[in-house]
């Protein structure tokens, strides 16, 4: 019974049925269903295949977009009873967008990506100083940085976090992870950044495979 | 030969004395730099618009021949427009402002980076009927009569002019944002976003229609639309086909049936799965072809396509920051691609800070040598 309201949960999430997602997670929840399960086999799998569709260009940003609402719905109802049940998130990434730039869009999908992975991102916004991505990184437990950046101008501020990182003492801790419209696997070598990703669905994946490599 | 002959000849693979050097205007920012440098007066600096009287003074200055987005056209967008207001300062000194398109946005003074896009205000039919479908209307006052009536005896006739034809979609996405966007196409009235569609195409077919009518003559008409990113289009192609294609076709065909065979259309990002929808309804220039996105992928899409595919672009503009040499490598691939023909290399989008004058000029003068 429960693989079949699961298999219905991540169905709906796929087709970005937020309040029909939040009414079946409800439900689980009340036939029993342990919260790590709805979360893993429903919500993290529907969010799976989406990625996977999305990165062979079957589904575009409007099918993402929708779909990660229909997510953070059911993530909404499940959060007191993952808590409740001492469910830790896979790790924790700190996400935004670099000094000087204030667009968000690519940064809001990938955090949305990589919520959808069961990551914790610590949002700090657009034009964000390296200092305070350094501090952030000093304060809490985090093993992941991404960095997206827009403009050929801005592209820059992701060496000024790298090196800022390294100035601290912090580079070794965490995995630095950059992407934006002007940024390529290149630059991204250039300015000592461990992954690069073309879109979303790929640095949700590669987010999952630096912070477990982060945790082995 | 005019600078007019030579871009409509290339355009139509007939023969040229010479390239023409053609430019993509400048991001403000690099003016102001080159002003500080004394390379340019302040003057041209702070009042450099595409087209404009500075912009003419820029290409004497710089040796440029012509800015490919030099167009005339209708007032095509929302009439009135939004007040722009500042609704909330956030502590860190963020504004959250409503443009004049209705979108909310959050801007950083000093900050000149494209704004976060925060909310938007046509969310449902009611904010569509009641804020949006009013301002969507065609109205006498969005064509300026008397300047097309005389736009063939007073347009500068050296240079390429093109009627700008609007935006199918690029200004609907700015109206509501790509979150926006992305939740009317799939919330409950699915017929809406269709509708916001229609009626913003309408309002921009009768604005073309009107200049056409006054016997004002274009050597290309003009898109901008701004519907990719950088790993593909906004919205699935397939959507983008069946709310658009239509629009496209109509006011095409409207172009053609003026003499208007040129078609240009300005995206940015991947654009590739789009590609189609805009070929098969009448648009044929790619502009401006950005480096970081279509790559070297202009010839194979000309061996896809055809001749009936066109492009104004596709220069690295980033080459101008670096150094002569720099400059030679690019002249010498932009000159094997300029050989397939209905090709004219421009910057691949705006000059941007850190570009040396020095090496603009130098590229102005290079690319004139290329004989074909």
């Amino acid at each position: 019974m429960s693989t079949i309201l699961l298999n219905e949960i991540s169905e709906k999430l796929q087709r970005g049925k937020a309040k029909d997602v939040a009414a079946l997670v409800e439900q689980a929840l009340a036939e029993g269903v342990a919260p790590e399960i709805i979360l893993n086999d429903a919500l993290v799998v529907g969010m799976n295949v989406i990625g996977d569709k999305f990165r062979e260009n079957q589904v575009f940003v409007p099918e993402v977009l929708v779909a990660a609402r229909a997510m953070n719905a059911g993530l909404k109802i499940l959060k007191p009873a993952l808590a409740g049940a001492g469910v830790e998130p896979l790790g924790t990434a700190v996400i935004c967008t670099v000094k000087g730039d204030m667009h968000d869009i690519g940064k809001n999908l990938v955090k949305m990506m990589i919520e959808g992975q069961g990551i914790a991102c610590i949002d700090l916004g657009v034009d964000v100083d390296a200092q305070v991505i350094v501090d952030t990184v000093k304060n809490n437990d985090v093993q992941l940085v991404c960095l997206s950046a827009l403009l050929t101008t801005t592209m820059h501020g992701q060496k000024d976090v790298i090196d800022a990182l390294k100035e601290a003492g912090l580079r070794d801790q965490v995995r630095v992870m950059v992407g934006g419209a002007p940024v390529t696997q290149a630059f991204a070598d250039e300015i000592g950044a461990d992954c690069y990703t073309l879109d979303a669905a790929s640095a949700a994946r590669e987010a999952v495979r630096l912070i477990r490599e982060m945790r082995a | 030969m005019t600078n007019r002959e030579r871009a409509m000849n290339i355009l139509h693979f007939k023969p040229v004395d010479r390239m023409p050097a053609v430019h993509f205007g400048y991001w403000p920012e690099l003016l102001q730099e080159w002003a500080a440098e004394g390379k340019i007066p302040q003057s041209l600096a702070d009042s450099w618009y595409d087209g404009g009287e500075a912009d003419a003074a820029l290409d004497r200055l710089i040796g440029w021949d012509f800015n490919w987005y030099r167009t005339a056209g209708a007032y095509n967008n929302l009439l009135p427009t939004f007040e722009h207001k500042v609704l909330e300062v956030l502590p860190d000194g963020t504004q959250r402002v409503q443009s004049p398109s209705g979108m909310i946005e959050r801007i950083r003074p000093g900050v000149t980076s494209i704004p976060s896009e925060d909310d938007y205000l046509l969310k449902d039919r009611a904010a569509f009927q009641t804020l949006y479908r009013p301002k969507m209307q065609f109205d006498p006052s969005r064509v300026n009569y008397e300047y097309f009536k005389h736009f063939n005896e007073t347009r500068d006739p050296d240079v390429p002019i093109g009627l700008h034809l609007g935006s199918v979609l690029g200004d609907i996405r700015s109206m509501v944002s790509v979150v926006g966007m992305s939740y009317l196409l799939y919330d409950e009235d699915e017929d809406l976003f269709a509708d916001v569609v229609d009626a913003y195409a309408d309002m921009q077919y009768k604005c073309v229609e009107e200049i056409l009518k006054t016997g004002a003559k274009f050597d290309f008409a003009h898109y901008w639309e701004d519907i990719c990113f950088n790993s593909g289009p906004l919205l699935s192609p397939v959507i983008f086909d069946e709310l658009c294609a239509k629009h496209y076709k109509k006011r095409n065909d409207l172009c053609h049936a003026y003499g208007i065979d040129i078609i240009s259309l300005d995206c940015d990002g991947v654009t590739d799965k789009l590609l189609p929808t805009w070929f098969e309804n009448g648009v044929n220039v790619m502009f401006p072809i950005e480096i970081g996105t279509w790559g070297d992928q202009f010839e194979a899409a000309r061996q896809k396509y055809g001749k009936g595919m066109l492009g104004v672009g596709g220069m690295d503009k980033t080459v101008l920051r670096l150094d002569k040499a720099a400059v030679d490598r690019e002249l010498e691939r932009l000159t094997r691609l300029s050989a397939l023909g209905g090709f004219i290399p421009c910057p691949d989008h705006r000059l941007m800070p850190g570009t040396k004058f020095e090496l603009v000029q130098y590229y102005a003068e290079k690319i004139k040598e290329i004989k074909l």
